[in-house]
């Protein structure tokens, strides 16, 4: 697979690699940060990174169980997140061609979308289940900006593995 | 068989099949839980495995909390041990007076022929976390339905009442703070004895003060104590400060609104009060009767 922006041949994936940074983010969303707005949803960054990057390894079945785990931690409704998680990763393996070959700002701005949609889908719910608009709830526009500038960082750190020269020759560098 | 696809073309099911399949899936599970609201033995199960994880993950938070308990300089700490012990001092002292009180009230009960008072038993509890939820004001607690927690079981610290049990599992349970939408207590004004019921008013938003005539007699830095008349929550509990009142007097009403005492995000440790009024329920008046619905009357018969 091609690295557009360095323009390098990137070594293959490891599939350990991918359910290990996975974990690692579900873990993240586990750590007892109170419930503030601002706090980003490590796991859907991760999530919607692979779909792009690797959607032959996490699709969307994988979406929809790590957010059912997401649904009974935060104790929402059963399947609010498993529901936006798929959708979205859905999104984003549609777009994924796309977005990989555009540049790491404009990949922010398309990734904004995604990540707003997840956040604000549990306002969405309650305003349909419950016909009340939860206005705090819009807050959570934050988080999915968050997210959105976490972006370069997730591509450093995840992609970083396959980064790595395949010949390293302390002599030339090069 | 020289017809089929190469391997080169096989991707197995088709992403958009998988995601109509989950959104299916997914729309029936937030319906059947918003509707029937029986799914929590899966909650149940699953917290088995997540509950470690979550556990583990409390460890920086724990660490930093340790260090700062470390590092507390010797002095401050003997303020503070100088001050808890007067407080300590002020309290036994108050108690002894309670307890006289106590008795003293219990026998002109008796006496009068009224309904002796409510007891109920206190569970320590922790609090472990508040899970991220833009709707919801929640925290999950280390105590669940194996040390006796009931669906509904008030949680309290020294302040006040934080708020109740929504979701009980075997060894930890979610519970519901004040502000939480549509969560009601009934309370009594602490000056006069007027009832009413606090209203949650969903996260971010102040408590509302429901059912009241514009013409009565509340004031901005009343306390709302507990009325203990639904049988859930024990009487005599400070719920909520008022704040605000805006009287309107075309619609004959007055929104009261009003802050809750107690604050969660201070607190690790709390209570959870256990409390059936049925317990000590008077033998021998309606003995014969099981009344049904558990409300009681707690206060003497000649007041309004």
């Amino acid at each position: 697979m091609i690295d557009y922006q360095s323009g390098y041949i990137l070594r293959p994936v490891k599939p350990s690699f991918i359910y290990i940074s996975l974990v690692l983010a579900l873990l993240l969303n586990f750590l007892p940060f109170g419930n503030h707005a601002w706090i980003p949803d490590w796991l859907i960054i991760c999530i919607v990174f692979w779909n792009i990057h690797q959607h032959r390894y996490v699709g969307v079945v994988t979406a929809f169980l790590f957010g059912l785990i997401m649904d009974i931690h935060s104790g929402s409704l059963l399947g609010v997140h498993a529901f936006s998680y798929s959708l979205v990763s859905y999104l984003a393996i549609a777009w994924h061609t796309r977005i990989t070959a555009l540049s790491t700002f404009s990949q922010i701005l398309n990734v904004f979308p995604i990540f707003l949609l997840v956040s604000l889908f549990p306002v969405l719910v309650n305003w349909a289940l419950r016909d009340q608009i939860h206005w705090w709830g819009l807050t959570s526009v934050i988080q999915a900006m968050i997210e959105a500038l976490l972006w370069p960082l997730a591509t450093n750190v995840l992609l970083f593995p396959q980064r790595r020269p395949i010949d390293v020759d302390p002599n030339r560098p090069l | 068989m020289q017809n089929s696809t190469p391997p080169l073309f096989k991707q197995g099911i088709p992403a958009l099949a998988k995601l109509v399949v989950c959104l299916l899936i997914g729309s029936a599970l937030m319906v059947v839980d918003f509707q029937v609201k029986s799914l929590d033995f899966i909650r149940n199960q699953v917290s088995y495995v997540l509950r470690p994880l979550e556990n583990i993950m409390l460890f920086p938070s724990d660490l930093f909390s340790f260090g700062e308990d470390y590092f507390t300089s010797r002095s401050s700490l003997e303020k503070e041990n100088l001050s808890l012990k007067t407080r300590q001092t002020e309290l036994s002292l108050l108690a002894n007076q309670a307890a006289l009180l106590a008795v003293e009230n219990q026998n002109l009960r008796n006496l009068l022929e009224l309904q002796k008072n409510t007891n109920f038993r206190t569970v320590p509890v922790e609090i472990l976390f508040n899970p991220p939820n833009p709707i919801s004001q929640r925290v999950v607690i280390n105590r669940g339905s194996n040390h006796g927690l009931n669906l509904g079981s008030p949680i309290a610290n020294d302040a006040g009442i934080l708020g109740q049990v929504v979701r009980l599992f075997n060894n930890s349970a979610e519970v519901s703070l004040l502000e939480d939408w549509d969560f009601a207590v009934p309370v009594l004004v602490a000056r006069n004895g007027l009832r009413a019921a606090v209203v949650g008013a969903g996260r971010g938003n102040l408590l509302q003060l429901r059912y009241l005539p514009v013409a009565s007699d509340l004031e901005v830095g009343d306390i709302l104590l507990s009325s203990g008349v639904d049988g859930i929550y024990p009487p005599g509990f400070a719920v909520a400060v008022i704040t605000k009142i805006e009287r309107n007097a075309e619609q004959n009403a007055s929104n009261v609104f009003c802050s809750p005492i107690a604050e969660v995000n201070r607190h690790l440790q709390a209570l959870a009060l256990i409390y059936d009024p049925q317990w000590d329920a008077k033998p021998g008046s309606n003995s014969g009767v099981p009344s049904s619905t558990g409300r009681r009357q707690t206060r003497p018969k000649g007041q309004p």
